[in-house]
């Protein structure tokens, strides 16, 4: 049967509630079950997805594949082997040159109307024929074109929200603001969390934000030194396999690949 | 009898071939009518805050700001053309699960606002997001 979500957009309100992370972490789940992915870094303000899989440099960036410069097997990057033993695993990088972080912002709405277009296509490019099983889009916090365009692309989106109050208040309402007006399916993930009993706390867990949010809870990761600490020195699927993170995003993996989030 | 029966051969001929060319224009022409009115009506019911809306924008493009800035009945249909790309008032009915005459005319009105080009192709329109500003 046709897989619903394949492409993902990873996405939340404020910067730091580990996105990235998160991102690349559950890309690596899904390629240790044997799946092909593919993640993007969107966020090039801030391009993080480089120094995370330590990728010195690119002949191509994302940039540009959504600036048409290239086609998009230019700009992915085989990783496979350091992130994966099974599936394949490539990345498209943000450039982090600022002058390149300079041109991203300055782009009008033509082209951003374009970039809308290239981000679609990819559906045609690289989710046809089986190639891969699964994009991540990895985006800018907040508000913003290259988020936004990421959100209305993807089938399903992971919010990423920590317990902190300022982001809980401003997760609330852009779900309700912006994530409504576009009928998006979503889903949140608790992430550094405190409570280091939540995650065993499934059900009441999901009440909880079901009724705070409006949105099917994903999942909680409890807040791990080592998770931050590692900071890409390891891949946790591939480099830990026995770790409580692993088992919290291989479930996560288990219930996008089934179709169980709602 | 023979020739009766003949006769009624020829004379059904006759009313076959022509009318039926002719009804399908009529038809046809009724398509277009059809399509023309519901847009006056779309435009009329969505009047007010959202008339100014239906002015064509020199510079309009079907970006995500623009998406969110949409009343909510033009946007379902707005996402699912960016989407398709190119499609018809029968393919976003598909998505959108509304009827075909209410996405026809959303489509009508969105080309209206010059967001949309239309294309026909024998009996069937087109509608797609203006190819010069996606090349």
């Amino acid at each position: 049967m046709r897989k619903l979500s394949r492409i993902i957009a990873v996405h939340s309100y404020k910067g730091g509630t580990g996105k990235t992370l998160l991102s690349v972490n559950l890309a690596a789940a899904f390629a240790k079950n044997g799946k092909n992915v593919c993640v993007f870094d969107l966020d090039f303000r801030a391009p993080s997805l480089f120094a995370i899989l330590k990728v010195e440099t690119a002949e191509y960036w994302a940039n540009d594949y959504l600036n048409n410069i290239v086609d998009v097997d230019k700009v992915l990057v085989d990783l496979s082997g350091k992130v994966s033993e099974k599936g394949k695993f490539y990345a498209a990088l943000a450039n982090p040159a600022t002058e390149a972080m300079r041109d991203m912002s300055s782009k009008d709405r033509k082209w951003e109307m374009r970039a809308l277009g290239r981000l679609l296509a990819l559906k045609e490019t690289l989710l046809k024929n089986e190639k891969f099983d699964y994009i991540f889009f990895d985006t800018s916090p907040g508000i913003q074109y290259s988020s936004i365009n990421a959100i209305v692309a993807a089938d399903l989106v992971i919010v990423a929200t920590t317990g902190d109050r300022s982001d809980v208040d401003g997760t609330k309402r852009m779900l309700q603001e912006l994530y409504n007006l576009f009928e998006k399916k979503t889903v949140l993930v608790l992430n550094k969390s405190l409570d280091a009993s939540a995650t065993a706390r499934k059900a009441e867990m999901s009440a909880k934000v079901k009724d705070a949010y409006q949105v099917p809870l994903l999942g909680v990761v409890p807040c791990f030194c080592e998770v931050l600490r590692a900071e890409g020195n390891f891949i946790f699927p591939k480099d830990k396999p026995d770790h409580p993170f692993t088992k919290i995003l291989s479930e996560m993996a288990r219930k996008i690949d089934n179709n169980e989030v709602n | 009898m023979r020739n009766k029966s003949g006769g009624f051969t020829i004379r059904d001929q006759m009313l076959t071939r022509k009318p039926i060319a002719i009804l399908e224009k009529i038809e046809e022409n009724l398509e277009k009518l059809n399509e023309k009115m519901e847009v006056m009506i779309e435009i009329q019911k969505n009047s007010g805050d959202h008339q100014r809306s239906a002015v064509a924008l020199p510079d309009a493009s079907l970006d995500v700001m623009t998406l969110l800035s949409m009343p909510d009945h033009l946007r379902k249909t707005a996402m699912a053309i960016c989407r398709c790309g190119r499609a018809t008032a029968d393919e976003i009915a598909e998505q959108t699960s509304r009827a075909r005459a209410v996405e026809s005319a959303y489509l009508n009105q969105l080309v209206l606002m010059s967001y949309l080009k239309k294309e026909r192709k024998g009996r069937k329109a087109y509608f797609f997001v203006d190819n010069e500003a996606r090349s």
